[in-house]
């Protein structure tokens, strides 16, 4: 079953390219002229390496496009987040790497514009099929966003928040969720004795480790996050950091950086995206080291971006 | 230049700035700024003069009384069998009446007498009364029989001639002796003149034997009078008389009969007559004072057949004694003054249990102790409340007495010497006492003598009420009428409004809010907020128009169908959302947006189960008969129970639900299809439902079987203008309000909020209840503060459809009277400066002051939810 999904994925990549798309694949250094052609609105296929087929995907994104109205936004994406690793998502500001990630849990159900084609699977399952219930889906990933956003409740609370609204009302299993998810977001040292108080006394990196405490206490299959500590000073962007770290193996974490550092430090791969389509998407190694593109060269060089 | 400039600069950059704003941006700068302030500061100072000018019209009220020393007048020779004195509207004059017939008019301004007069010769004068007004009397004499007549001052205009021609020639306001009597220039320069009438009927024979006490009335077919003779027998006389409409001829008839008081064993040991004589204003009742307290009721209110109605001790304390008694005006409360200083009212109440022959009881409603003297002489005001007592120890004081307050005390003799007698102004506006050969008049500063603290918080006896209570009414038909001013039950029907139409309105307003915030799309949601605001541009006349005449009817006619309705249209509700799981999955998901319009359904679905249910409703819980049942006439408790016990069982199944069936569903469901859960759902809901009704109906049964009624409290007596009817036209006026505030505070909430929420796998329902919600509380909550404001200050709708009755009841179904609506029915009929426009104006302030107080409150937690809403 898994051999046979990998060998589909496969087959989506290599696939024929339409007539009119601009095969540049082999040449590289002719970056301008791919980055423009995409500019100009020409289908560009995607570079993705081998090494991220190596493992089992838990999420397989299948020839999305996403449209906020008239404006589209995400071109026919295709690429698989691959399970129990960290995926990083690199690319210029406005590229689409927010709205793939918000694509993933739904969220952008709650934006009356947004049109989609196209799929995603978790685990196997449709995301976005027709009788699929949203709430359930949600309730399978977590999600942390850029700018903390602790609920206006007691510390304990907030982290137990998935379990409350599955309706989960014993104290004992509570606390223990409770504990783990701090202990999981190395939080749990700083706020034992202050369980009970309002998390919007904690500061700014605490605040981003207790809605990450929050984001795995329902033990989500996935964990999106976007830009997490881009509003952190780097002792907190460490800590998070290595947090991260320690996640990786236990959840498949899809993470949005702009910072290259971070992207190579934590991230087993990096999928790089310009213009709501994916340019390049490897093993973090391969794409930082020796990237077949060389748009994705300048890009993590910061050549321009 | 400009590079020289540039280069000259000093500034940090090396550069300076080299732009200036235009002459025109300062100025109007400044002038925008200085508007604004004059705007803040203008607006601040109309508020706060508004509500000086209030305190400014009702502060009077609480001024205290004043005595202020008018002049004396020496008398002469200490008057020698006097018995009576009474003096003219500017205390010019007096007259005394005398124990031998002879009446006495004084000058007041020097003592010396203007003329004198006698009673017409005949049998010797034996007994004698006056009326409090001053203008008629009776008198009694020595062979039975009685005359009634007039004896007082009669006003008339003179001509300024006749007056000059007498050689007098008095100044504006002043007033000097004419003829038999006084003649004043009024500012208006038109001569008064004021004489003393006599004028006495034909002898009527009442008794053979000599009489001793006698009294009279006025009653509503004639004259009465009664009267007690030497023997102890008591005679009543009631003449009529009525002018033949053919002939214009006067026809009198008198009737009466007696009750031998002696030989009814009434009279106390010694055979000792009573000091005092006294018939009621309607006649109904003669009361006989004995010297030692004692006080005998005769009912007779057939005059033909006196019968003894009960007996009270006035001065219960052994070896003390009554000293004063007399009627106020109406003449139906007794003040009586005794020698422990005491000043005390008493009047009759209903007391169906007594065993008293009329139904009625005396009790004392008023105690006014506080000078350690014997009390000599009680004079009443002829127009309200107020009675002036005298003092054996000299001290003149002037009491209100339903309020119960002693408003001023003077030392009227200056010497000691016990007050004999006193006598008001009949505009008491001059209290005259005397004292041996010595007068003195004082002018009464005592404009609002009835109002104080207690009088408008307190619960106030008033004449004919069974017990203290709150009572507001302003005016009655007749002149003896006590006008009650109680704020309570104005505030309270303020209340009561207020929370009726919270009631209804709060949640309606905070569901749409949320609904429109949280779970329209944003299109529609731009499209439902102004159409709900636009319902406040709705006045508040069209609406009350609208509940008086089209919903108050309306809601009388389909009382039980109403009240069905209130369990009929949230059960429809739920119901549907219950059928809608059962759908289909796919179908469900894929429809959701025709949720709406099944949820709409709901209510037509309710209201068609209301009317059909209704009659049987009223059939098992009501009788048949709703309204006869609310009045307490037909039917138990039971019915009524269920009304009130159905919310709280089915809050308290819900919480049952919750508690236990829920975790079980939840354990039981796994593995089941999503159509198989729906079913569940479904059953469980309808035999909650069941249970629901089940217990309510077990809970009201118990409390009827333990004879307790609903009726009463909430329930009771329907009213066609109630407040069920207010609630929801009111309810409906301050939802806009309410709705509007509310769906800011809640779209305030910051979007990342709902997004942490919604990612975390919540329904928008569990975001909303417990993210948004919650953190927009404050806002919520101030929102509720002002739709309150708005509620307490609402006048038309409260005036039109509340029926305006100031009672204070809690009943759903009867009616009340706000503070607001007050002011408006009353303020076209309140002469101003009376106590009754200054008590308005009272009213007023208590309204600015309570909207004032709610909103600064909003105001507070809305600055302290802006500030939490910042930090987030
Ligand atoms: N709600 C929206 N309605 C319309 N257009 C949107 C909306 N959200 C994003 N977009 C557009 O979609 C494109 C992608 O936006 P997105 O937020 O995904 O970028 P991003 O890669 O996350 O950028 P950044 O790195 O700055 O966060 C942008 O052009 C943006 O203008
Ligand atoms: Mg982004």
């Amino acid at each position: 079953m898994r051999e046979k999904r990998d060998m589909e994925t496969q087959s989506i990549v290599t696939r024929p390219s339409p007539p009119d798309a601009v095969d540049l694949r082999r040449r590289p250094g002719s970056g301008e002229n791919r980055l423009a052609a995409i500019a100009a609105g020409a289908a560009v296929p995607a570079d993705i390496h081998a090494g991220v087929f190596a493992s089992p995907a838990v999420l397989d994104i299948e020839n999305f496009n996403l449209w906020y109205g008239q404006k589209q936004a995400l071109f026919d994406l295709t690429l698989p987040i691959p399970r129990g690793k960290v995926t990083a998502l690199i690319g210029p500001s406005g590229c689409g790497k927010s709205t793939l990630l918000r694509s993933v849990n739904r969220l952008n159900d709650l934006i009356d514009s947004v049109r989609i084609e196209g799929d995603m699977r978790l685990n196997g399952d449709s995301i976005y099929g027709r009788s699929v219930d949203v709430i359930e889906l949600r309730r399978r990933m977590g999600m942390v966003f850029q700018k903390s956003n602790p609920f206006p409740m007691s510390i304990f609370e907030n982290v137990v928040y998935p379990l409350r609204i599955d309706g989960e009302r014993n104290r004992n299993v509570l606390q223990e969720v409770c504990e783990r998810s701090l202990r999981g977001a190395a939080l749990w040292d700083e706020v034992r004795d202050r369980l009970g108080e309002s998390a919007l006394g904690l500061s700014g990196g605490q605040q981003q480790r207790l809605c990450i405490a929050r984001a795995i206490a329902a033990e989500p299959e996935v964990l999106l996050m976007d830009e997490p500590c881009s509003a952190l000073d780097p002792i907190a962007t460490a800590k998070i950091e290595e947090l991260i770290a320690a996640l990786r193996g236990e959840y498949s974490i899809l993470i949005v950086t702009h910072n290259m550092q971070q992207a190579s430090r934590v991230s087993d791969d990096t999928a790089f995206m310009y213009l709501g389509r994916l340019i390049e998407y490897g093993p973090t190694v391969e794409i930082f080291t020796r990237p077949h593109l060389r748009e994705t060269e300048d890009y993590i060089t910061g050549r321009f971006g | 230049m400009a590079g020289e400039n540039r280069n000259a600069g000093n500034g940090f950059t090396g550069r300076r700035r080299l732009r200036k704003p235009k002459a025109t941006v300062v100025v109007a700068d400044r002038v925008a700024r200085s508007v604004i302030t004059l705007g803040g500061i203008g607006g601040i100072g109309a508020v706060s003069l508004v509500g000086l000018f209030l305190v400014y019209v009702a502060a009077p009220l609480f001024l205290p009384s004043r005595l202020d020393a008018e002049r004396a007048v020496a008398t002469g020779e200490p008057p020698a069998g006097v018995v009576h004195v009474a003096v003219d509207e500017s205390a010019t004059m007096a007259w005394a009446f005398h124990r031998d017939g002879s009446v006495l008019v004084r000058d007041l301004r020097d003592g010396r007498t203007i003329h004198r007069l006698r009673v017409p010769d005949g049998p010797s004068l034996t007994c004698w009364s006056f009326s409090l007004e001053g203008d008629r009397c009776a008198l009694g004499y020595a062979d039975g029989s009685v005359r009634l007549g007039t004896l007082g001052f009669a006003t008339e205009y003179v001509d300024a001639d006749d007056v000059r021609a007498a050689g007098r020639e008095p100044a504006i306001g002043e007033a000097v002796p004419f003829r038999r009597g006084m003649v004043e220039r009024t500012p208006e320069d038109q001569f008064r003149y004021r004489e003393i009438v006599l004028a006495l009927g034909e002898p009527l024979v009442l008794a053979a034997g000599t009489l001793v006490r006698i009294d009279q009335s006025r009653g509503p077919g004639g004259s009465l009078v009664a009267a007690l003779d030497v023997e102890g027998r008591l005679h009543v006389g009631e003449r009529r008389e009525r002018r033949n409409l053919l002939t214009g001829e006067l026809a009198t008839q008198v009737r009466g009969g007696s009750l031998d008081l002696r030989a009814a064993g009434l009279l106390p040991a010694g055979g000792i007559a009573p000091s005092h004589l006294l018939l009621t204003g309607l006649g109904d009742n003669v009361m006989l004072a004995w010297p030692d307290g004692r006080l005998l009721r005769v009912d007779t209110t057939d005059p033909a057949d006196p019968q003894p109605a009960g007996e009270v001790d006035l001065v219960p304390e052994a070896g003390r004694r009554l000293t004063a008694i007399a009627f106020q005006s109406g003449k139906a409360s007794l003040v009586t003054g005794d020698d422990l200083g005491r000043v005390r009212v008493w009047f009759r109440v209903k007391d169906p249990e007594g065993d008293s022959r009329d139904g009625t009881a005396l009790v004392l409603a008023h105690d006014l102790s506080g000078i350690p003297a014997v009390a000599t002489a009680i004079t009443p005001s002829v127009r309200t409340r107020m009675v002036a007592v005298g003092f054996a120890d000299g001290t003149a004081a002037l009491y209100h007495l339903t309020s119960e307050r002693r408003l001023v005390t003077v030392d009227a003799t200056g010497d000691g010497e016990p007050v004999e007698f006193l006598a008001l102004a009949p505009r008491d506006d001059l209290l005259y006492a005397q004292t041996g050969g010595a007068a003195r008049i004082w002018r009464i500063v005592a404009p609002h003598p009835e109002a104080s603290w207690r009088a408008l918080a307190g619960k106030i006896w008033y004449e004919g009420y069974g017990g203290p209570a709150w009572i507001w009414q302003s005016s009655a038909a007749t002149d003896s009428f006590e006008p009650k001013y109680s704020l309570m039950p104005l505030v309270f029907g303020t209340l009561k409004a207020t929370f009726y139409s919270l009631l209804f309105g709060l949640p309606l307003a905070w569901l749409a809010a949320l609904y429109t915030s949280e779970f329209l799309a944003p299109g529609a949601r731009s499209r439902v907020k102004p159409v709900i605001e636009s319902m406040a541009s709705l006045p508040s006349v069209v609406l009350g128009f609208l509940a008086a005449l089209v919903f108050a009817p309306a809601l009388e006619r389909w009382v039980p169908e109403s009240l069905t309705a209130v369990v009929t249209i949230p059960f429809a509700f739920l119901l549907g959302a219950h059928l809608w799981q059962l759908l289909p999955r796919e179908i469900m998901l894929r429809r959701s947006r025709c949720r709406l319009g099944g949820m709409v359904l709901g209510l037509p679905a309710g209201l068609w189960l209301a009317f059909a249910l209704g009659p049987t409703v009223e059939r098992t819980l009501f009788a048949g008969d709703i309204t006869a049942w609310l009045a307490g006439q037909v039917g138990e408790g039971t019915g009524g129970w269920m009304l009130l016990l159905l919310p709280l069982s089915a809050v308290a199944v819900v919480a049952a639900n919750v508690q236990i069936v829920d975790g079980w569903l939840r354990n039981s469901s796994t593995g089941r299809t999503a159509r198989e859960v729906a079913l569940l759902d479904l059953l469980r809901f309808l035999l909650s439902s069941a249970l629901a009704v089940a217990l309510a109906w077990g809970g009201a049964s118990l409390f009827a079987a333990m004879a307790l009624d609903p009726r009463g409290g909430f329930l009771d007596t329907y009213v066609q203008r109630n407040a069920l009817v207010v609630g929801m036209v009111m309810g409906f006026a301050i939802i806009p309000i309410i709705y509007t505030i509310s769906e800011d505070a809640l779209a305030a909430v910051p979007g990342h909020l709902r997004a942490a929420s919604l990612g975390a796998g919540a329904t928008p329902w569990q975001t909303a209840l417990r993210v948004v919600v919650p953190t927009a509380l404050s806002g919520l909550f101030s929102a509720m503060m002002i739709g309150l404001g708005r509620a307490v200050g609402e006048t038309m709708i409260v005036l039109m459809a509340a029926g305006n009755t100031p009672i204070m009841e809690w009943n759903v179904f009867n009616g009340f009277r706000t503070l607001s609506a007050n002011v408006a029915v009353e303020m076209p009929e309140a002469v101003q400066n009376s106590t009754h426009y200054r008590m308005l104006f009272l009213a007023a302030l208590t309204l600015f002051v309570l909207t004032f107080l709610l909103n600064t409150v909003a105001e507070a937690v809305r600055t302290r939810f802006r500030r939490k809403s910042l930090q987030l």
